[in-house]
């Protein structure tokens, strides 16, 4: 879960590093004028989003007064970053810079070792130094996933960066110090990242002048104390603008995401397949295969429209909800579906697919083919149930086919039903 | 297919003996892979079965303070890994089912432990965490898979460690039976990993290992540990790795690859997945950052990086099947018709039916065993300290253990006894309940180690032999015991209040209680002390609830039924007949007048295993009298007069030898009693052991799961 910078700003703070005065957030403009008195200009002007890259997108400002300030504030307020719409702006006291650098602890994704890393170039993308100027940062990896910084380690980041800024000299202990903690930060909270950039060094010392944490989602339990400090409550889902199906299913306790932007203009020429594929891994693989049946057998007229994850084992009520989501969604034509593996009940799923067909007949709501395959868990009573249904209600289930067992492989499955809705509309 | 190959041939010991050659060299003599199971929640216990149905060789189950306990009624369980491995020191393999917030605390244990192979299943434990896990991991040389995996399954063994479905097909060799060549598949995605499978056994070709690598964000041995690893069996023929966008996983395969040629010496097989998913948002480029000019993350690098690197790239099951068949020249190693028969029978198979285990005794029409012996033969050669040992315990004890247990038991039966009031009327089995209600004694003699559920039983069973002394009002007989003497003494002396020894009647009296010692979880008694021990009572509660519930009608026929053969002797004595007229006339005027001939039939057996053992000894002892003649004949009688077959049984032998030793007819049901004690405390110690607590009991859903049925050690 990524913090915002007020935040990530705070839990440093509370680890005894240094941040610029702050002002506190506010979503108008007015606000600031309000309470223009209690600021030192000039002030920072930030917006609250996830996403880096702020300051190029102008998300960023330096206000000199207050009447500066508002002008900014309500220019920022109508921005979107990456996608984020800027709804909150956080205000600092803007300090003085004799010089900047980058501090930073992540995790290696290649071994798994915490690396630390220091550069003098601070305030820029660190990504961009690493590429053009590697020799601008220094690294170190500690493969003994240390809580604390070893002081050798500290003593010679400190040296690294005190030799390339500008005034670091004058305060090579209280850097050493900054580095020292936010390590231990950075381990004590659970971060997955904790960076600092830039450390801005001023007259007085060393200042945080922006902050950036992402902490660990499975370590949220045990962090408890800081989510409370920070007024956190539930965790935060690092998205842009879900559409409104990512809403739905969000509501609806499971994982989705359309691959369409909303406003997507439908070719009638294609088939639009909708999946409902169980977990997130074959989640993704049912879109490569989708597409790639598509490609191969049917002129690349198969489009397939969702990534969705049922999680290990939906109830009744969630199984409803995936095939109705998209039964509502206008642009599908086909679903696709797929059950395999120990940990969800074919019983519980061939149940709630042939009550949401049942239930949507009743109310006079679209019903889609369905096409697919389950094998797995509690197969020999799902088995028994669709069979009965199918004598039951041949009309409202004919439709639906669903494979028992693995006759044949998903691919294949995938394939049949593509050519069956192909036929169905006359297409070759 | 439930043949494997030889355990040493398969990868699992391939893997085992590049890390642990000590280790390796001890498998070769057992030929046994054994493997554990930490975390005995839900899913661990669950999957301990379904582990052990597939027939991996779970040996052990570890959680705190469930150690001594059971699972499936036959896993035992312990407290510790090291605890553990005392009793197990050969394992290869362990599977990890804690919650995330204590995995890591199991996980480095079972890695300082020294276990081999760690299968991490836990999903989502803190990054930090799973680093100090990876720490140990190093240091230990353990090959570590997980966390968030679905776990490794090997076909060839049949085994598995983890919660793969037997969805897996091994080689079949012309001999029809199961081969050790194969493919091996190394997954990031359990789902994806199930689909590969699939298409790769409809075309015929087999899996040696399939190995889920996890999920998470760190994990243990990722693609450039494993591939080397699977490439080195010799049975192996081809990797396929089943990667994913996220990650670098894919692009540091590629660069090990190039780096290192001589480790891939086998064909390999990328299935990538998310070709076509949308670029997600991703925390931060770390990645970027600590390996600068590497793009990774993306299908487009991963599918670049591996290409550079010379291994084949697919995106579907089609392509994956071709690519395959094209690097294995079209080889197959099984019919793919065979994978689907498999299949069909297994998804098609009716569920389980619903049943639960006990190890105590098996109970057959006409043969009872206990813990793996016929009872008949404990009756002939054992004494109760012995026996008492066995059923609780599941083996016999050694020398120096009875010798211990026996001035145990004989100490037991000098302490002090509990004032109990005993209405002269009440049936013994209600002054037995109070006694062991009542004795302070017992409630506090609750000894520790390993010893301690047998300890309890046999110093319960010296306190019955006091409780009965002073039943029969023998109990100035209690001063005269010496601490030092067979406790078949003790008993024949409380019995009989003779302080000389008759050691032809004590052994037969020992023998009648050694038969009465249990019949399974069929009786009410036993089942009476098992429903009770279901809410953990103290063990002297729930035995007194079984002894409770012997009566006149059940285990209390004993002595109507030696009053009967009196009957009938003194019939034929008085009026001069033969025993058989005698009996024929007796019999006729209990059906007349609407009385129950005791001792006769049995709802399990037609021959009570225990009869001829007890009319063998007590013929042998001499004192064989004419109840015992009567009784040999009363089953043949009974069927003339009333047309049914209705054998004589064990409380119908018992009866006769009581009455033809000339004792109290009322001793038949206490001697009784005094055996099943012993019964039913192996019942009670074995349902707390087992079982949940509280958990609904359907007595007719019962199987046997002890030992199976063994030579007595003459």
């Amino acid at each position: 879960m990524r913090l915002y910078e007020n935040e990530a700003k705070k839990v440093f703070q509370t680890e005894g590093i240094e941040v610029p005065a702050q002002y506190g957030i506010t979503c108008t403009a007015d606000d600031i004028k309000l309470h223009a008195d209690d600021f030192q200009f000039p002030i920072m002007i930030k917006s609250l989003v996830l996403v880096g890259g702020r300051g190029k997108a102008g998300g960023i400002k330096k206000a000199d007064s207050a009447d500066d300030a508002s002008k900014l504030a309500s220019e920022m307020l109508g921005l979107k970053i990456k996608g984020y719409p800027v709804e909150i702006l956080m205000l600092e006291n803007a300090v003085e810079e004799i010089g900047a650098c980058y501090v930073g602890v992540t995790m290696n994704p290649a071994n798994y070792n915490v690396i630390m890393m220091v550069s003098p170039s601070g305030g820029v993308d660190i990504e961009q130094v690493a590429k053009e100027n590697p020799e601008a940062i220094l690294k170190i990896e500690l493969p003994n996933n240390d809580k604390e910084l070893p002081d050798d380690i500290a003593a010679k980041f400190a040296e690294f960066l005190a030799k390339g800024i500008d005034g670091g000299e004058k305060h090579l202990d209280k850097l050493k110090n900054i580095i020292a903690k936010t390590f231990a930060t950075f381990q004590k909270y659970d971060c997955k990242v904790a960076e600092i950039n830039p450390l801005i060094i001023t007259p007085d010392g060393p200042v945080a002048a922006d902050a950036k944490m992402v902490l660990d989602d499975n370590a949220l339990y045990r962090q408890s104390d800081i989510l409370n400090i920070l007024g956190i409550k539930e965790t935060r889902h690092d998205v842009s603008e879900p559409t409104k199906n990512e809403v739905r299913a969000r509501e609806g306790g499971f994982i989705y995401v359309d691959l369409l932007d909303e406003d997507f203009k439908k070719d009638p020429e294609k088939l639009y397949v909708g999946l409902v594929p169980g977990g997130a891994g074959y989640g993704i693989f049912s879109i490569d295969e989708t597409a790639n049946v598509g490609e191969r057998f049917f002129d690349d007229r198969v489009v397939p429209v969702n990534f969705m994850d049922s999680g290990g084992g939906p109830k009744l009520k969630g199984v409803i909800e995936m095939f109705s989501l998209l039964m509502d969604y206008e642009i599908v034509d086909l679903i696709i579906t797929s059950r395999f593996g120990g940990i969800s009940s074919c019983d519980t799923f061939i149940r709630g697919l042939i009550e949401c067909i049942r239930q949507r007949k009743k109310e006079g709501k679209r019903v889609l083919p369905v096409y697919g395959r389950m094998v797995g868990t509690d197969l020999p009573g799902a088995r028994d149930f669709l069979e009965n249904a199918k004598r039951e209600t041949p009309d409202e289930l004919k439709d639906m086919h669903i494979y028992v067992g693995n006759q044949i492989i998903m691919a294949e499955v995938i394939k049949e039903g593509i050519q069956k809705a192909f036929e169905t509309k006359g297409w070759k | 297919m439930s043949e494997k190959i030889n355990a040493t041939d398969g990868m699992l010991f391939y893997i085992t003996s590049r890390i642990r050659p000590e280790l390796a060299k001890r498998i070769r003599e057992t030929n046994r892979l054994e493997t554990v199971v930490i975390g005995l929640g839900g899913q661990g216990t669950k999957h301990a079965g379904l582990m052990h149905d597939y027939g991996s060789e779970v040996v052990a189950g570890v959680a705190p303070s469930k150690g001594g306990s059971r699972i499936h009624e036959t896993i035992p369980v312990y407290n510790s890994v090291s605890e553990c491995l005392e009793e197990h020191p050969n394992v290869v393999a362990a599977s990890i089912w804690r919650h995330y917030s204590t995995a890591k605390d199991a996980a480095i244990e079972a890695i300082e432990s020294g276990i081999p192979i760690i299968v991490l299943i836990t999903e989502g434990i803190p990054l930090r965490d799973v680093r100090d896990i990876l720490v140990a991991a190093r240091k230990h040389n353990t090959v570590l898979i997980g966390g968030n995996t679905p776990g490794i399954i090997f076909p060839p063994e049949r085994i598995k460690v983890g919660m793969l479905p037997d969805v897996f097909y091994p080689e079949e060799t012309e001999n029809g039976k199961p081969g050790a060549k194969g493919i091996t598949i190394i997954s990031r995605s359990g789902a994806i990993l199930y689909h590969l499978s699939d298409a790769m056994a409809s075309v015929g070709i087999a899996q040696n290992a399939v190995i889920g690598i996890g999920g998470d964000g760190a994990i243990g041995s990722v693609f450039t540990d494993l591939v080397p690893l699977a490439m080195g069996y010799e049975n192996t023929d081809l990797v396929i790795v089943a990667g994913e966008i996220g990650g670098m996983q894919e692009e540091l395969l590629a660069q090990h690859i190039k780096d290192n040629p001589a480790l891939y010496t086998k064909p390999l097989v990328a299935m990538l997945s998310g070709a076509h998913a949308p670029e997600g948002k991703t925390m931060g480029h770390a990645g970027a950052i600590v390996t600068p000019g590497m793009e990774t993350g993306t299908f487009k690098s991963k599918k670049a990086a591996l290409e550079s690197a010379g291994v084949t790239v697919v995106n579907s099951q089609f392509d994956l099947i071709d690519a395959v068949k094209e690097k294995l020249n079209n080889k197959t190693y099984f019919k793919p018709e065979r994978y689907y028969e498999k299949m069909r029978q297994i998804w098609e198979a009716p569920p389980p039916k619903a049943g639960w285990g006990t190890m105590v005794t098996k109970v057959e029409p006409n043969n009872l065993v206990v813990r793996g012996y016929k009872l008949q033969q404990l009756v002939e050669h054992s004494n109760l300290i012995e026996v008492a040992h066995l059923i609780v315990t599941g083996e016999l004890p050694d020398a120096d253990t009875i010798k211990s247990l026996t001035k145990l038991a004989v100490d037991a039966a000098m302490k002090p006894l509990p004032d109990v009031y005993r209405n002269p009327n009440e049936d013994v089995s209600k002054t037995f309940e109070k006694y062991l209600i009542n004795d302070e004694e017992l409630a506090t003699f609750n000894p520790d180690g390993k010893l301690a559920q047998s300890e309890k039983t046999i110093f319960c069973l010296g306190r019955v032999a006091a409780y009965l002394a002073k039943i029969l009002g023998n109990d100035s007989i209690l001063t005269e015991i010496k601490s030092d003497e067979p406790f078949s003494n003790v008993i024949y002396k409380v019995i009989t209040g003779e302080t000389k020894v008759d050691s032809a009647k004590a052994r037969m009296l020992e023998a009648m209680i050694v038969a009465s010692i249990d019949h399974g979880v069929t009786p009410p008694s036993a089942q009476a002390t098992i429903l009770v021990a279901t809410v953990r009572p103290a063990y002297e509660v729930a035995v007194a609830h079984g002894v409770g519930a012997i009566t006149d009608i059940h285990g209390g026929a004993g002595q109507k039924a030696a009053a009967f053969f009196t009957a009938c002797a003194e019939f034929a004595k008085k009026e001069n007949v033969s025993i058989e007229d005698a009996t024929t006339a007796k019999m006729k005027e209990y059906i007349a007048t609407g009385k129950r001939i005791e001792g006769m039939g049995h709802r399990v057996h037609t021959q009570d295993p225990r009869r001829d053992v007890l009319w063998q000894l007590v013929d042998k002892s001499g004192m064989a009298g004419d109840c015992i003649a009567i009784s040999k004949i009363a089953g043949d009688i009974f069927e003339s007069v009333r047309g049914m077959s209705l054998p004589i049984n064990v409380d119908g032998v018992i009866g006769a030898i009581i009455a033809d030793m000339g004792l109290d007819p009322k001793l038949a049901k206490a001697l009784f009693i005094y055996g099943r004690v012993a019964g039913l405390s192996a019942h009670y110690f074995e349902e707390i052991a087992t079982q949940a607590r509280m958990r609904r009991i359907n007595f007719a859903q019962a199987v046997y799961k002890g030992v199976g049925e063994r030579e007595y050690p003459v």
